[in-house]
């Protein structure tokens, strides 16, 4: 018998303990998986390609207050800036929805070309869109989920806007970090509106990241001391702000965590003890018959960290294969979109479950380093 | 806010924890059952008793703190407004904040003869505005929206739950503003002598108000006409009115639903607040699939302990039955041990659950897109469903182990040593 089929055969002597210990650290894992990803998901927003080119600007006192129309002359004297488009969030309720998970946002064709999306569709074509006001571009995940096809109406009914929406489908767009969205022209919502001279927020893009801060500051001079004073900031400064308002939420994942982690390293820890308390005696024979202490110990450490690492294995890919498989997004109604497993994440709950696998067998192992072989071998069970 | 409701629940809790103990107990002894041998065993294998105690205590006290939050999100809508006022908003419209009502309508709708007036003749009315302004949060994580709604005399009026704290209401004209307590511990200048920036403005914070822990906990106020001219906005958001009675409340209802010119909503403020709970139903949805995930983990944990100490007890368990108990006696034995343990973990759990309770943060509300600020509300409710969750752990992870030490054969138990 070799050293590691002892092991082995030690490690699954109670199978029932083996596949418990085995299954209550795989579901931990899996468990501090998803709440790592949950964590991110609200705190690290997905990063598109040319984020550091695109600027949001939106009115100082906050997201909700509108920005007027006429500030687009002032934004285009601006050196430094490719294209401009008004980015006004629509809001809508699709059919008779109560709760619709993607945004829908006005925007000037002529500003958006060269912004997002243009050499990302993939049916229809983007100057269909351009030419006819009533049409809108949408994301091919928005067509999949209700089985769209370009030419197809879609309805929105406005709930921040006294209005609704009739457009058609005229081009679909996919690959973006987000293929959800909806794109309608802003004249439309102005002829609905009736004019009203406002818009939400500008989305621009500068020549290149090198002006791009250069054309921030501008603006936000542009405007300062005005009636509407401008916040401009980058794409991804924009998203951290905006999922800063979480508020406190990441902070009890947290928490959370930390007592997942918790429960994970008692029940390794009993399991390890009880499994060395069981046999006491065999180790004081092996003991007996020359075993040096640092080989016991050896014995002990590679059975708790076998078990908690193929635990780990099991929670971590489990976990893993969950959240790829299943579409969180329709799952969650649309409050999770990307739920990323990241490979960081799944590595770091591997630690955590192998080191508590380490950690579980110090203690035990050290009670068999004290025990003298006598006292070993006079325990009954 | 420990109402008396509340401490009748307490009671109710507690009596219904000593009273199916005692019943477990009572029962336990009058069928002869070696009770007492199987409590002692939790005491004896200390080592391993306190290991699932605090394993099943963790997730007791995750499962509760969770709820709490969900109901501390929930407190806030279902505590507010008051049941004979009626709010009125655009058809369509999913919050306060995203609705709009015209002048125009605010002028037909406040000489409803349905509407009470006050002593000075004025119709109990209020027309308001909902805005949302970015503020500094004070522990430097940034920016996040804060309510700011525009009032009238008469909103204020309508509104018994709100009283003043500190300091006094604002003056129209002066650019003055009355702040939530709650909300200005977690702003930056919005105590009393303070200046909240929005875009060129600045508003200053004359007095502070509490509102009984409702949505009201998370807003600015000021004058309805002022805020409407400092922000630009040329509607109003939402109209508070007061009808007379009970009956001219249905009637008013009715009026303004089914006026087409109006493509108005009315409803009884509480039923409208009680419905704008959309930001703690994901929070439900995590509280449950965490509580299932990690009770499952709990499981197995318990009935590994459960299974070892079956295992190192064969001996006991063959002289029980040599004694005369029966398979099923010795089934329920175990069963009530590991539910021992677990009310143990339970109680615990429980316990440092409660020690949470009113603890005040804030979160996005999904419908007013604004910091709401909230109270963990750990209830006598939600601990008793803590401690049943904690003993339904107990008795599912023993029951497996349990079966398996009725099954030893009496001979063979007897020999092992």
């Amino acid at each position: 018998m070799t050293v590691t089929s002892f092991i082995l055969k030690n490690a699954l002597r109670n199978g029932r303990r083996a596949f418990l210990t085995v299954w209550s650290v795989a579901v931990s894992s899996a468990l501090l998986v998803t709440l790592m990803t949950l964590e991110r998901e609200l705190t690290v927003p997905p990063e598109a390609a040319g984020a550091s080119l695109r600027i949001i600007a939106r009115n100082k006192v906050s997201l909700t207050q509108p920005l007027p129309a006429k500030q687009l002359g002032t934004i285009q004297a601006i050196p430094g800036i490719v294209t401009v488009t008004p980015f006004t969030y629509f809001g809508g309720l699709y059919g008779d929805e109560e709760f619709t998970s993607y945004p829908q946002f006005a925007v000037d064709p002529v500003g958006f070309e060269g912004m997002l999306v243009e050499s990302k569709v993939s049916e229809g074509s983007f100057a269909d869109w351009m030419k006819d006001r009533n049409t809108c571009l949408v994301g091919r995940d928005t067509m999949d989920r209700y089985g769209l096809k370009v030419g197809d109406p879609m309805k929105f009914r406005g709930t921040i806007y006294p209005c609704d929406l009739d457009l058609r489908v005229a081009a679909v767009f996919e690959g973006t970090v987000d293929d959800r969205g909806v794109f309608f022209h802003h004249k439309l919502l102005d002829e609905l509106l009736g004019d009203p001279g406002t818009v939400g927020t500008w989305y621009l893009r500068a020549e290149s990241a090198e002006v791009a801060d250069d054309v921030i500051q501008r603006l936000n001079a542009a405007f300062a001391n005005t009636a509407a004073e401008v916040r401009a900031e980058s794409e991804r400064a924009f998203q951290m702000g905006f999922v800063s308002m979480w508020g406190n939420v990441s902070q009890l994942i947290g928490s959370v965590n930390l007592v997942v982690v918790f429960t994970l390293a008692l029940v390794t820890v009993s399991t390890m003890s009880m499994a060395v308390r069981e046999r006491f005696r065999e180790l004081a024979v092996l003991k007996a018959l020359g075993f040096h202490r640092g080989e016991l110990f050896g014995f002990i450490l590679a059975e708790g960290f076998g078990l908690s690492c193929l635990g780990g294995l099991l929670g971590v890919v489990g976990a893993w294969a969950f959240w790829t498989g299943i579409d969180v997004g329709k799952l969650s109604g649309g409050v999770l979109v990307i739920f990323e497993v990241t490979l960081r994440n799944m590595a770091l709950a591997g630690l955590v479950a192998s080191v508590l696998g380490v950690v579980a067998a110090i203690g035990p192992a050290w009670t068999v380093n004290r025990m003298s072989v006598v006292e070993g071998l006079k325990t009954l069970d | 806010m420990e109402t008396q409701g509340e401490w009748k629940a307490w009671l109710m809790l507690v009596t219904a924890v000593l009273v199916s103990c005692g019943v477990v107990w009572g029962l336990a002894r009058a069928v002869g059952l070696p009770i007492q041998y199987n409590l002692r065993n939790v005491v004896v294998r200390w080592r391993s008793s306190i290991a699932t105690v605090l394993g099943i205590g963790a997730v007791v006290a995750v499962f509760v703190v969770l709820r709490a939050v969900a109901r501390g999100i929930e407190a806030n809508s279902g505590n507010t407004g008051d049941p004979v006022n009626v709010l009125i908003v655009r058809k369509g419209s999913q919050a306060e904040s995203g609705s709009l009502v015209s002048r125009d309508q605010f002028q037909t709708l406040r000489f409803f003869e349905e509407i009470q007036r006050n002593e000075q003749g004025e119709p109990m009315a209020s027309a308001e505005v909902m805005l949302v302004v970015n503020a500094p949060r004070r522990d430097g994580t940034g920016e996040a929206n804060t309510l700011l709604r525009g009032v009238t005399p008469r909103g204020v009026d309508l509104r018994s739950q709100v009283r003043l704290t500190g300091g006094r209401w604002f003056e129209p004209g002066k650019r003055e503003v009355v702040t939530a307590q709650r909300l200005a511990q977690r702003f930056d200048g919005f105590e009393i002598g303070g200046t909240i920036k929005a875009g060129p403005t600045q508003l200053r914070v004359v007095g502070q108000m509490e509102a009984g822990g409702s949505a009201f906990d998370s807003e600015v106020w000021m004058d309805a006409d002022e805020a409407r001219a400092i922000f630009d906005r040329d509607q109003y958001s939402s109209i508070l009115v007061r009808p007379r009675d009970e009956e001219s409340m249905a009637v008013l209802i009715g009026r303004v639903d089914a006026d087409p010119r109006l493509s108005l909503r009315a409803e009884r403020e509480t039923e409208y607040y009680a419905k704008q709970t959309m930001t703690a139903k994901p929070i439900k949805v995590v509280a449950g699939l965490l509580g299932v995930a990690m009770s499952v983990g709990a499981v197995f944990a318990a009935m590994n302990t459960m299974y070892a100490s079956v295992a190192s007890r064969t001996r006991e368990v063959g002289t029980l039955r040599v004694l005369g108990y029966s398979r099923t006696a010795v089934v329920i034995c175990f069963l009530i041990e590991g539910a021992c343990l677990s009310t143990l973990g339970g109680i615990l759990g429980c316990a440092v659950a409660r020690s949470t309770d009113g603890f005040s943060t804030g979160t996005l509300d999904f419908q007013s897109f604004a910091e709401s600020v909230f109270q963990f509300r750990v209830t006598p409710d939600l601990m008793g469903m803590g401690l049943l969750f904690a003993v339904g752990i107990g008795v599912i992870g023993s029951l497996l182990p349990a079966i398996r030490a009725a099954r030893i054969p009496v001979i063979a138990a007897l020999k092992s040593i």
